[in-house]
């Protein structure tokens, strides 16, 4: 069905399903860095999953995508993670880990970016344990962006252990069940079955 | 036939070292519902879509809070 898009004369860079992988971490990223404008609320309203559990929270991601308007899900983005006085969800590793913001696993993180060459872009003022910033990390990994190219499963995976594996399913299951999300909650879906299958993809690699 | 046919696929599966892994990752991202085109070309193409760089706002012809250089330096030293 699909295999007639596929050229085969040109070898991609990264197997098809790593560049899945690379693709969805882009995406949450994506909506985790900001709330989606109307062209990508169009683009994510006609997505059709392909069964599992994944391709079921994709499917729910599409119908809230259909059923939400750019000015209402921004809003409900600004509650969830900005908010006025506080926001409903604290989406950084060090504050689901130790319970404070920039504890020592940002300072981990630091280190681990710093050895994989990897720097906070210019403009942005968050510390790099947000999960967006994390999401963005591992797309870049599996696409072997940073630094020395890429760094293997084995790499990727000491990196998701460490910093997404051991606290952002938690996340996702919180964000799942945040009183003020709507458009969010079919997010939280999503990224808590992908994470479920990165955690059983790279047991199976081992 | 078919037998056969089975038996040597058995075989090409046990290929060199670190090819079953590679395998059974796939068939997990197959059956997890990660085909090859879950995400679609339409939501894939707008998220790598780079953001063009914002254009710097205009300074405000205003007597009041202004971000002269000297402010962003302040909020550049600030960094954490």
């Amino acid at each position: 069905m699909s295999r007639a898009v596929v050229d085969h004369n040109v070898q991609p860079p990264v197997a098809e399903e790593e560049h899945l992988r690379a693709q969805i971490y882009t995406l949450l990223a994506r909506l985790l860095a900001r709330a989606p404008d109307a062209g990508l609320l169009a683009a994510l309203g006609g997505l059709a999953g392909e069964g599992g559990e994944f391709g079921t929270a994709l499917d729910r991601l599409a119908e809230a995508a259909r059923g939400s308007d750019p000015a209402a899900v921004e809003d409900e983005f600004t509650t969830l993670f900005i908010g006025v006085g506080g926001s409903e969800r604290t989406p950084y590793g060090s504050y689901y880990l130790t319970g404070f913001l920039n504890e020592k696993p940002l300072a981990d993180l630091r280190a681990d970016m710093a050895r994989l060459g990897i720097a906070r872009a210019d403009t942005v003022t968050e510390p790099e344990d947000h999960i967006a910033a994390l999401c963005e990390m591992m797309a870049g990994l599996i696409g072997g962006e940073f630094g020395d190219g890429a760094v293997g499963l084995d790499g990727q995976r000491a990196f998701y252990d460490r910093h997404v594996g051991s606290w952002a399913g938690r996340f996702f299951a919180d964000l799942e069940t945040s009183p003020s999300a709507r458009f969010y909650r079919a997010v939280g879906a999503v990224g808590r079955a992908f994470l479920a299958v990165e955690a059983r993809a790279f047991d199976l690699a081992a | 036939m078919t037998r056969n046919a089975v038996k040597a696929n058995d075989e090409r599966d046990k290929g060199p070292a670190g090819k079953d892994g590679t395998l059974a990752r796939r068939d997990l991202f197959r059956v997890a519902g990660l085909g090859a085109g879950a995400l679609g070309a339409a939501v894939a193409g707008t998220v790598a879509a780079v953001p063009e760089a914002e254009a710097a706002p205009a300074e405000p012809q205003t007597t009041g809070y202004r971000e002269t250089d000297h402010v962003r330096k302040v909020y550049e030293v600030s960094r954490f």
